[in-house]
């Protein structure tokens, strides 16, 4: 591992784009912001390869703060994350030319997109928390940014409020988790950190467990806020007012799994303690059921792709509770490739049918989208598990990971697996099969549109062979690869047969899905569904009432409250203003006083005079 | 006394002409009536009392009043070229 200050340019290409474009992008002519800032990612992407083919790097400013030095640096953990940041965005700004094509807003797009790869970046390769956090801030920005993109329709500009105020919750359990790390370790370099709490691969002698199970937990806070888990969960899907390669980009392949990446990064706080992991394990549970089942009500072809992401970052915190990091990661990495495609795909259907996001209106585009169709239809399978594609390498290697850890936990995320299977063939069905609903005129996106999503479809299916289980591959790519990085437990590996039957078992529980779904679901392209199936749906519309829920909660006692407080200010201001009304009618009264004519004063002056006198005579 | 109730008459008169006439130059006119009833009471107690003081403030009071003529029906005369008017009712400019 070098020292070398090539490391932070990995970060300042992006941040150069983002003031440049922010500053003059607009006096370039429209494709030319684009292309600077995809050609700066793509500089990224590919000297974080060199630098990652040269055995990693880093870089450091010592004593930046006492204590906390700027610290970067490039490992094999952070070098998957480089390259599923730079490489899948890099796709997703190219997508982005074409799709935000004669928008006024072009060039301040790609300032915001840059600034949201560097953020990103430095959340990512920096090696002292504060430095992480000051990713974590620069990310939640750019998303707020981008969402609220489109800043003149209200519902936009709401969302982007939520999703930022939301996120703050978890950053205040992000600064109170680095606080308690500063009070026993007196410092907040990850690297130290991990020198004095696990130096070999094992908590130090005589460390305060108590301490860290309460850092690890509020480190968790924070990653549940970022990574839209189940208390929190409610801005993600809000998040999709943004511009569709936002929600590709920050709400599918990068931003929401910064949660997941601060687990494994801080693994050596999780290995050793059972009942903060255990927590880990029930929060990503639940959210995987919680965003599967509300996925089957949506009818915003976005907020479908929106829900399906909420309950595969449960997948992945899930793995990372379980303890299997790595296996978190490679489920980063292949969701990255199939969530952002199925974004993309609805992006090109959005753009095909002007506008267009209602499933309800859509169907029947296999038949006007030759390109696009096979990219859904792969994004589609790879998100359902379809055997061999990536999204079923990782899936599986989750469910090993977890009826490893308990049996419930492995039935539970297979019925979820299930769930996906059934609500990703419902996507499918609902936009390209049937008859269109619509009457629009739909046309095949542009070639700068379609070659993203070429890329992203091999990605898809074929970046789950480098996490095959142990079974079909005595040792793949990328466990012991990561595993030079993360502080993890070694376990015994399941029994071949066990293995085998887990493999088994989720290929025909995923194919049956697919199947089942694909049926089922034509039903309600058609408009025939059960009645119980139309209740059940319109209640996950409404995502199972959790939004009524903190409506009542917080955000209605909150607002009273503040009402309250601006009448009990206003009534102050009244009082004075009331005085100073006063005064000044007073005035107005007096100024009447003054007519102007000088009979009126001179009339005054005498009755004055002659009463003077009176006076003066009487006493 | 008599000399008293004629300037005491001549005041009364001068003031209802300020009050009541509309064309500066009577109303100039009247005040300079006002002038001379208090010149008149001012000799009338110089004679009663044996005085001149009176008498001496008499005349500055008469000398100032020449002058006073003089800037008055200039005011007037310059108000006049540039409003076409000397009606005192019209000059309310300086209205609050």
């Amino acid at each position: 591992m070098q020292e070398t200050v090539l490391l932070p340019l990995i970060i300042l290409l992006p941040l150069l784009g983002f003031a440049v474009l922010g500053l003059w992008g607009r006096r370039l002519p429209e494709p030319v912001p684009g292309v600077v800032a995809s050609a700066l990612v793509l500089g990224s992407l590919l000297l974080g390869l060199v630098l990652l083919g040269q055995g990693g790097a880093r870089w450091a400013v010592e004593d930046w703060i006492p204590g906390v030095p700027l610290s970067f640096v490039l490992d094999n953990l952070s070098g998957l994350m480089v390259m599923v940041v730079a490489g899948v965005g890099f796709l997703i700004h190219v997508y982005a030319i074409g799709y935000m094509h004669s928008d006024p807003g072009f060039s301040r797009f790609f300032s915001y997109f840059n600034l949201f790869i560097a953020a990103m970046l430095v959340l990512v390769l920096g090696d002292s928390l504060p430095v992480v956090f000051i990713g974590w801030e620069g990310v939640g920005l750019a998303s707020y940014l981008l969402i609220g993109f489109w800043y003149t329709e209200r519902v936009n500009a709401d969302s982007a409020r939520k999703a930022f105020i939301v996120n703050r919750i978890g950053d205040l359990g992000f600064l109170l988790g680095m606080g308690v790390l500063w009070a026993h370790f007196g410092t907040l370099s990850i690297s130290e950190l991990r020198e004095l709490i696990a130096p070999e691969g094992e908590f130090a002698v005589g460390i305060n467990v108590a301490a860290v199970s309460l850092a690890a937990f509020l480190l968790f806070i924070g990653a549940i806020g970022k990574s839209a888990q189940v208390p929190l969960m409610v801005w993600l899907p809000d998040a999709m007012a943004g511009p569709t390669p936002v929600s590709a980009l920050i709400h599918a392949a990068t931003m929401v799994t910064a949660g997941v990446y601060l687990l494994c990064r801080n693994s050596f706080l999780y290995f050793d303690l059972p009942d903060v992991s255990f927590w880990v394990v029930l929060i990503g549970m639940l959210t995987a059921l919680y965003g599967a089942l509300c996925a089957f009500g949506q009818t915003d072809i976005k907020r479908i792709v929106a829900y399906s992401t909420l309950s595969q970052l449960g997948y992945m915190f899930v793995a990372a509770g379980v303890g299997a990091y790595w296996v978190a990661m490679f489920h980063v990495l292949t969701h990255a490739f199939f969530k952002a495609l199925l974004f993309m795909s609805s992006g090109a259907v959005i753009h095909a049918l002007g506008g267009e996001q209602d499933v309800r209106k859509m169907g029947g585009m296999w038949n006007y989208l030759p390109q696009t169709r096979i990219h859904g239809l792969v994004g589609a399978l790879a998100l359902g598990g379809l055997p061999l594609l990536s999204g079923f390498w990782s899936k599986d290697a989750i469910l090993a990971a977890s009826y490893e850890y308990s049996a419930l936990l492995w039935f539970v995320m297979l019925i979820t697996a299930a769930l996906t299977a059934l609500y990703s063939m419902r996507w499918f069905v609902l936009v390209f099969m049937g008859k269109y609903r619509g009457h629009e005129h739909p046309h095949e996106s542009p070639a700068v549109m379609t070659w993203p999503n070429h890329v992203l479809t091999l990605g898809s299916l074929f970046a789950g062979f480098v996490g095959l289980p142990y079974v079909v591959q005595s040792e793949n790519l990328l466990e012991p690869w990561l595993n030079k990085a993360i502080v993890h437990h070694e376990h015994e590996k399941l029994p071949v047969l066990d293995e085998w039957a887990l493999i088994l078992v989720s290929a025909v529980v995923a194919l049956g899905a697919l199947y089942y779904g694909y049926r089922f679901f034509q039903a309600e392209a058609a408009g025939r569904l059960p009645a119980w199936f139309t209740r059940f749906q319109e209640a996950s519309l409404r995502s199972f009432y959790a939004d009524d829920v903190y409506n009542a909660l917080l955000v209605r006692p909150l607002k009273s409250l503040a009402k309250i407080l601006f009448d009990a200010d206003g009534g102050l201001l009244g009082g004075f203003w009331w005085l100073g009304s006063a005064t000044g009618n007073l005035g107005a009264l007096l100024a009447r006083l003054e007519t102007g004519y000088l009979r009126f004063y001179a009339a005054g002056l005498l009755i004055a005079a002659v009463l003077l006198v009176l006076v003066g005579v009487i006493r | 006394m008599s000399w008293l109730v004629v300037s005491a008459l001549l005041f009364t008169i001068g003031a209802y002409g300020v009050l009541s006439r509309r064309t500066a130059i009577l109303v100039f006119l009247s005040i300079e009536l006002m002038l001379n009833a208090a010149n008149l009471a001012l000799i009338a107690f110089a004679r009663q009392w044996g005085s001149l003081d009176a008498q001496v403030v008499t005349l500055f009071v008469i000398a100032i009043a020449a002058a006073e003529v003089a800037v008055g029906l200039g005011l007037i005369v310059a108000i006049f070229r540039r409003r076409e008017t000397t009606g005192v009712d019209e000059l309310r400019g300086l209205r609050g």
